[in-house]
């Protein structure tokens, strides 16, 4: 415990000194520029929200509640609803968070942590490039070339673990010639494409938590004898804890709205569907860029209801994101 | 290098002087005729040949803008007086069948003239003994019943003897069907709902055509023609079998139905079986009806002539005609008058080699008359010399209208395609059709080599692949056997009961108990051998 000198306390009582905080007309400028920018987004996503919500008003008087529970989109016969889409865009984001997830954490960990610094800036760059390409090439890639295998992954689930109901699907596993069209077109191959879109936005948001972890912290555990692992899963991981979980959310919000790769693969089914190998399925993204071509009035009402509902859906969470990682970089996390 | 970049120059220099002499014939037509930029929408069934034409009259100082974006978005685009012309597979439907909303004009008056003709192809996937099938034939009734799952195995008996008693192997059919809005589902719901109601309405629900296929059961969906044609060559797409455009399978060099006709003879969409069979297309004149000016298609689906596609069917454009429309001038007028002089006339000659057709007389003359109403709005339009009779189109000689030259180019089926015949070995899917004299023939299969180059199918080219032989378009190499030649590839299906699940778990446990042995006993031999060791050295 170390002692202050006493002769100081007896010093003249500390008063703040006064700031002089007149704005200067640049200065004022720059707020109301600053300002109005940030109003705008503001503006943007408020009017998008309202539009889309003016726009559902039909359809809500129209289908009620029943919009939300109905499972056919059956125009003709005046059914529309989305309860087999949302589960839908729930499976194919919850598949491609599964695989998303653990290759987001580990390359960000990589990075920050394990990477010669010579090759991080080019490894960044790298993930940062995967979120630049467009989604369709997804599409493309995830159609000619993940699914091949995809298929026959799903085969070797099927077979292995399809005691468990989601891994089921209603073609014989053990037929001499599979019949491998069921094992395509579903969730799963879906889920993969998606997966690589939501990747370099997790990762990114990752790892520049983790970068952000006290140097000092991370030499003490060093100090005290741990190894790097020990080290990461002591002082890293907790105190990147909020980052991890935001950038999962993220990730997980663009998954939701992923749309033209998911429209590439899956074959279209409105069914609430448990089986996530198996064909079949729907996304309400997809069925909005699907079917807006050739809709009018009630259906067209109904598809911007649809994509209203996953408007406020993802802005819940990316907003959870937003607070998670903002909270993080306080470095609150360094206590858990 | 140097000598190439000399001949390179050379041609160079020939095509800028070509050009300029094409440039300097045109201009005193084009110095006549002041053009103004033209814009449409729609179908993309009809928007590969629409570019080429495009593309072609641009020399001719005509500015065209085209978006596929859809028949039903051509038509709104068209109603809501965004674009000058519009092209779609079926005409406003008033109300639309499926969504119960009006599709209409919006008072925009209009007139529908046929642009491009062709047919609605069934391609397919199905392997025997790891080798594509290329010679399938199903009836229409087959279709029908495949595409509303009446029929769900490759071996059944209709199947069979649409293949004159050929048997398929048992394999599930997987129809693929589209799962936008489209066309294509348009003209295909049309042909079931006239020719075979009794399975179609049940299936659909209700009577009539409908541009969104109601999909269930096994059934495929997909969204466009590419992916369609993707979803049946892919890997999974053994047992396939979906409706695209004759150009998709022509391009993917895969395989097509041959559809069989009121003669009793199975055939393929190529160009001009198609345009025999819109010889019987007819045009609603009746001025009341809701379908004035649209084509009646009846006569297509039945027409006895033994070269008939019966699915064969052509999309519109809808050019403006009111002389107040908000959007026409006089130089708008021309451009659309001389694009179409040119679409219908000349332009029809690469309607083939797209995997089109080209439309014949009956259809041509059909167009011109509603070419005349823009005159009619317009009297500063020049269509002088702009008429049947200075046509060059591929199906009739524009001298002699009366002469019936299409019955002379469109080749006679061969025998072994009528119904209880053959089947023939000829490859379908490459754009010429089988006749009698370019079937394949035992002598001359087998000695193929991969020329590398799509097979051209002249009948008699020495060195050309024979016909059954198809080529494998990635390597070059000759994929058809013997097998394909002459007769029909089929085999006899027989199930394997190999790999059952008790062999599987058994042969696993004994891998894993294998795996769990490699690892640990070296590690317990050395371990064991070293505590020897050491009780020897304590001792």
């Amino acid at each position: 415990m170390t002692t202050l000198p006493r002769e100081h306390l007896d010093a003249v009582e500390a008063v703040p000194r006064v700031l002089a905080s007149t704005n200067t007309g640049s200065d004022r400028v720059f707020a109301y520029v600053a300002r109005s920018t940030g109003a705008t987004v503001l503006v943007i996503t408020g009017g998008i929200g309202v539009f889309l919500a003016v726009q559902s008003v039909p359809t809500l008087k129209h289908y009620g509640l029943h919009f939300f529970t109905q499972t056919q989109w059956q125009p003709d016969a005046d059914k529309l609803g989305i309860a087999a889409v949302l589960v839908g865009t729930l499976e194919v984001a919850m598949v491609a968070m599964a695989i998303a997830f653990p290759l987001a954490l580990a390359t960000a960990l990589f990075i920050s942590e394990y990477a010669p610094a010579k090759l991080r800036s080019t490894l960044i760059s790298l993930v940062d490039l995967m979120a630049a390409v467009p989604s369709i090439i997804y599409g493309l890639w995830g159609f000619f070339l993940v699914e091949p295998h995809a298929s026959e992954m799903a085969l070797f689930l099927q077979r292995h673990f399809g005691f468990l109901p989601f891994f089921h699907i209603g073609a014989d596993p053990n037929a001499a010639v599979w019949d491998r069209s069921r094992y395509t077109a579903s969730a799963f191959c879906a889920g993969i494409a998606v997966a690589m879109m939501v990747l370099p936005m997790s990762c990114a948001v990752m790892r520049q938590v983790f970068s952000q972890t006290p140097d000092g912290e991370k030499e003490a555990a060093l100090a005290l004898g741990s190894t790097r692992w020990g080290m990461i899963r002591t002082v890293v991981i907790p105190f990147g804890r909020g980052g991890i979980i935001g950038g999962t959310m993220l990730g997980l919000g663009r998954a939701l709205g992923e749309t033209i790769a998911v429209l590439l693969i899956i074959s279209p089914e409105f069914l609430i569907k448990p089986r996530i190998l198996e064909i079949g399925t729907n996304t309400v993204s997809a069925l909005i860029a699907g079917q807006f071509g050739e809709a009018t009035g009630i259906q067209l009402s109904a598809l911007l209801t649809a994509g209203f509902v996953l408007f406020i859906i993802t802005l819940i969470v990316n907003t959870l994101a937003a607070i998670v990682v903002n909270r993080s970089r306080s470095g609150a996390g360094t206590d858990a | 290098m140097n000598r190439h970049l000399k001949c390179f120059s050379g041609a160079l220099l020939a095509l800028v002087v070509l050009t300029i002499g094409a440039l300097s014939s045109a201009g005193p037509a084009s110095a006549k005729n002041e053009y103004a930029q033209i814009e449409g929408s729609g179908s993309t069934w009809s928007q590969v040949i629409l570019q080429q034409w495009i593309s072609d009259v641009n020399p001719l100082g005509m500015q065209v803008t085209y978006n596929g974006s859809g028949s039903s978005q051509g038509r709104k685009d068209f109603a809501n007086n965004v674009t000058d012309f519009g092209i779609s597979e079926i005409p406003f439907q008033g109300t639309d069948p499926v969504t119960h909303q009006a599709d209409t004009s919006n008072g925009r008056a209009y007139a529908y003239l046929p642009i491009v003709a062709g047919g609605t192809a069934f391609t397919y996937q199905l392997k025997v003994g790891g080798k594509l099938v290329r010679n399938l034939r199903l009836s229409g009734e087959t279709l029908a019943k495949i595409f509303t799952l009446k029929i769900t195995n490759w071996n059944d008996a209709a199947i069979t003897a649409d293949n004159n008693g050929h048997a398929l192997p048992s394999l599930p059919i997987t129809p693929v069907v589209r799962s936008d809005g489209s066309g294509t589902t348009a003209q295909f719901t049309r042909y079931l709902d006239t020719m075979y109601p009794s399975i179609w309405r049940p299936y659909n629900g209700q009577a009539g055509l409908t541009s969104q296929y109601p999909r269930k059961g096994r059934e495929i969906a997909a969204s466009g023609s590419d992916q369609v044609m993707n979803t049946i060559d892919g890997a999974a797409g053994n047992g396939t079998i979906g409706y695209v455009e004759y150009s998709y399978p022509l391009n993917a060099h895969y395989p097509v139905v041959k559809v069989e006709n009121a003669a009793g003879y199975f055939v393929e969409p190529t160009q001009y079986n198609v345009a025999v069979a819109l010889t019987q297309a007819q045009i609603n004149q009746d001025q009341n009806s809701p379908d004035y000016l649209t084509q009646v298609l009846n006569g297509v689906y039945t027409y006895k002539d033994s070269r008939t596609y019966p699915l064969s069917s052509y999309s519109y454009m809808i050019i403006p005609t009111g002389a107040k429309d908000q959007r026409m001038t006089t130089a708008k007028r021309q451009t659309i008058a001389d694009f179409l002089y040119y679409s219908l006339c000349q332009g029809q000659s690469k309607a083939g080699p797209y995997g089109y057709s080209p439309l014949p007389l009956n259809l041509v003359q059909a167009g011109f008359s509603q070419i005349s109403k823009l005159k009619t709005a317009d009297s500063a339009v020049d269509l002088t010399n702009r008429s049947v009779t200075s046509c060059n189109n591929p199906t009739f000689v524009a001298g002699h209208l009366s002469e019936n030259h299409l019955a002379q180019v469109a080749p006679k089926p061969a025998a072994c395609d009528k119904a209880g015949a053959g089947p023939c070995g000829f490859a379908t899917g490459t754009g010429v059709p089988s006749t009698n004299t370019n079937q394949p023939t035992g002598s001359t299969t087998g000695t193929s080599a991969g020329t590398g180059t799509a097979n051209t199918g002249t009948p008699g080219t020495p060195g050309a692949a024979p016909p059954g032989g198809s080529i494998d378009p990635a390597t070059g190499v000759a994929s058809g056997t013997g097998a394909v030649a002459g007769q029909a590839v089929t085999a006899t299906p027989i199930e394997l009961s190999a790999s059952r699940t008790g062999d599987t778990s058994v042969f696993g446990w004994v891998a894993a108990l294998e795996l769990v042995g490699l690892v640990l006993i070296p590690g317990l031999y050395v371990a064991a051998m070293r505590r020897r060791s050491a009780t020897g050295d304590s001792t």
